[in-house]
């Protein structure tokens, strides 16, 4: 089992030099977190990359955050592993006009619901994903974001049978 | 999944409400002939948007909102969100503190794997079996609101300790409890390597390996009993958990009986582990002394920065992901619960199995509709 702060160096020295121009602000926060921020184009690369040769086969979760000042989506990735405690937050800018990111459900299979998910709350549109409909939210929300900034219906439309 | 149905297959939905399930989900499922062609899960119908709600509630009020995210595993959600709430500040909770935590978190997991073997053995068929580890489990819950002064929903932890000490009389009263507890558990894990209609029905049934089982993502029982030895108690540790002795409990098998063995074992692990906190644990203060803010503070500002702390929920794998802006209040709170990719594994679990194991198989998952529809 690897895990001290050497390795967690060299996962990272091992993306950047297998992708020098997609890979920037790489970060280690501590021996069991890293960060880095990816190309958007290259993003299943990335992630098979990741799976295939650092062990990083387990997807923790796959999110999105809106940063309405900078208008940009970040697209989250927490990947972790099996084998080792290490956890990469990989992150990816979208543009808040038009978010677009390749899916990369080949590469983790269950990226399927959260990437559904983050679509549904946050509009981003994943490319090539098997079947990208809402999950959680009633037909009626789909295109109101509900969890980007601007939103304003919270709480009256989303809570209106209830008060 | 293709809801047009050939000549001798048929479409069955199963729920929203329904009796054999955990929470209102639906499971369409097409069928032909008794055998389960395809299937999908449709969720949304107690979604809550705790997500939502966390971003418009300061940190404090945040806690009994996280509870609500899955009243099983109330504590391990409180952990994981006060934990990283701690992360970000830069609190590290006294040492008493974390071996409280460490024992009312080893409670919620008793009780949690007692009400999801009552609720498996409903399924199956098993009513009355689902009353005996109701009663068991009742003590469980007396320990734990003796501590915590409620039964489910318990809002103790706080950011660097918890609310209250262990009450008088705790360490007896457990010592009583679990001679229960194990004399239970006993009887009923004879009764279930003896009974032939039990082996018959979760013996080699719903089998997942230990390949398939980390390509879908499950983490937790449904993982380790694959073979799996993985458990972020273990593996990204956290607490006092490097402290105390334990050992992953696994099964190879990977079906619904391996996945119950999984759950009993745990019951066995997590009372041991109680046990010696109990004998370890330190005199002392409940909260570090420079405190950066008063402990029931309602107003803290939280510095600038992001984290992801996970722990070990007793479903499998629980993590926070928490952004902060240097205001009172997070700025985006993502929650990773353990379920939601279980629930995800369903459909490719129960291909090509009977009609009559699907509840079966999704009862021995133990899944938590609440915790997957946040």
């Amino acid at each position: 089992m690897i895990g001290d702060i050497m390795d967690a160096e060299k996962i990272i020295d091992s993306l950047t030099s297998k992708f020098p121009e997609a890979i920037s602000d790489t970060n280690t926060e501590s021996e069991r977190r890293i960060s880095a921020y990816a190309d958007a184009d290259n993003i299943v690369e990335i992630c098979q990359y990741l799976k295939d040769e650092l062990q990083f086969g387990h997807l923790c979760s796959e999110t999105a955050v809106d940063l309405i000042q900078k208008n940009e989506i970040d697209v989250v990735y927490h990947i972790g592993s099996y084998d080792h405690p290490v956890v990469l937050t990989l992150k990816a800018k979208l543009s808040r006009d038009k978010p677009q990111i390749e899916s990369v459900v080949p590469v983790y299979w269950n990226a399927n619901w959260y990437e559904r998910e983050t679509y549904e709350l946050f509009g981003v549109q994943y490319k090539n994903h098997p079947d990208l409909r809402n999950l959680v939210l009633p037909d009626e929300l789909l295109g109101d974001w509900p969890l980007r900034k601007d939103y304003e219906g919270f709480p009256q439309n989303t809570a209106k049978n209830l008060v | 999944m293709d809801t047009n149905v050939g000549p001798d297959e048929m479409l069955i939905h199963l729920g929203p409400q329904h009796v054999a399930q955990p929470g209102p989900f639906r499971l369409n499922v097409k069928v032909k002939g008794e055998t389960v062609q395809d299937s999908e899960v449709e969720l949304g119908f107690i979604h809550k948007g705790i997500e939502k709600i966390l971003e418009s509630k300061t940190y404090l009020q945040g806690i009994p909102v996280v509870d609500r995210a899955c009243y099983l595993a109330a504590l391990s959600n409180e952990e994981a969100f006060v934990g990283s709430v701690e992360r970000l500040v830069g609190i590290e909770p006294t040492e008493r503190s974390q071996y409280i935590r460490v024992i009312v978190e080893e409670l919620s997991r008793i009780q949690s794997h007692l009400l999801g073997y009552a609720e498996y053995a409903s399924f199956l068929g098993f009513v009355s079996m689902f009353m005996y580890p109701i009663a068991v489990r009742e003590k469980v819950l007396e320990l734990l609101e003796m501590t915590t002064g409620a039964r489910i929903t318990h809002s103790y932890l706080r950011f660097g300790g918890v609310r209250d000490d262990l009450p008088e009389g705790f360490e007896a009263k457990c010592k009583e409890t679990f001679e229960y507890v194990r004399k239970g558990v006993e009887e009923w894990g004879e009764l279930m390597k003896t009974d032939m209609i039990y082996r018959e029905r979760a013996v080699g049934i719903g089998v997942l390996t230990p390949d398939v089982a980390s390509d879908l993502g499950v983490s937790g029982p449904p993982l380790r009993a694959t073979g799996v030895d993985f458990d972020i108690r273990k593996d990204d540790s956290y607490l006092v958990y490097d402290d105390l002795d334990f050992k992953v409990c696994t099964e190879t098998a990977g079906d619904i009986d391996a996945r119950i063995w999984v759950r009993i074992a745990e019951i066995y692990e997590s009372m041991y582990i109680i046990e010696q906190a109990l004998d370890q644990i330190p005199s002392g203060p409940l909260f570090p002394e420079n405190l950066p803010y008063d402990r029931r503070s309602p107003v803290m500002r939280v510095p600038e920065g992001e984290v992801f702390y996970r722990v070990e929920d007793p479903r499998g794998e629980m993590g926070f992901y928490m952004v902060s802006d240097g205001s009172d209040k997070p700025y985006r709170v993502k929650i990773r619960g353990p379920v939601y990719p279980t629930m995800q594994a369903l459909p490719p679990l129960i291909k090509g199995t009977q009609l009559a194991d699907v509840v079966a198989i999704a009862g021995s998952m133990d899944a938590c509709t609440s915790e997957a529809d946040r």
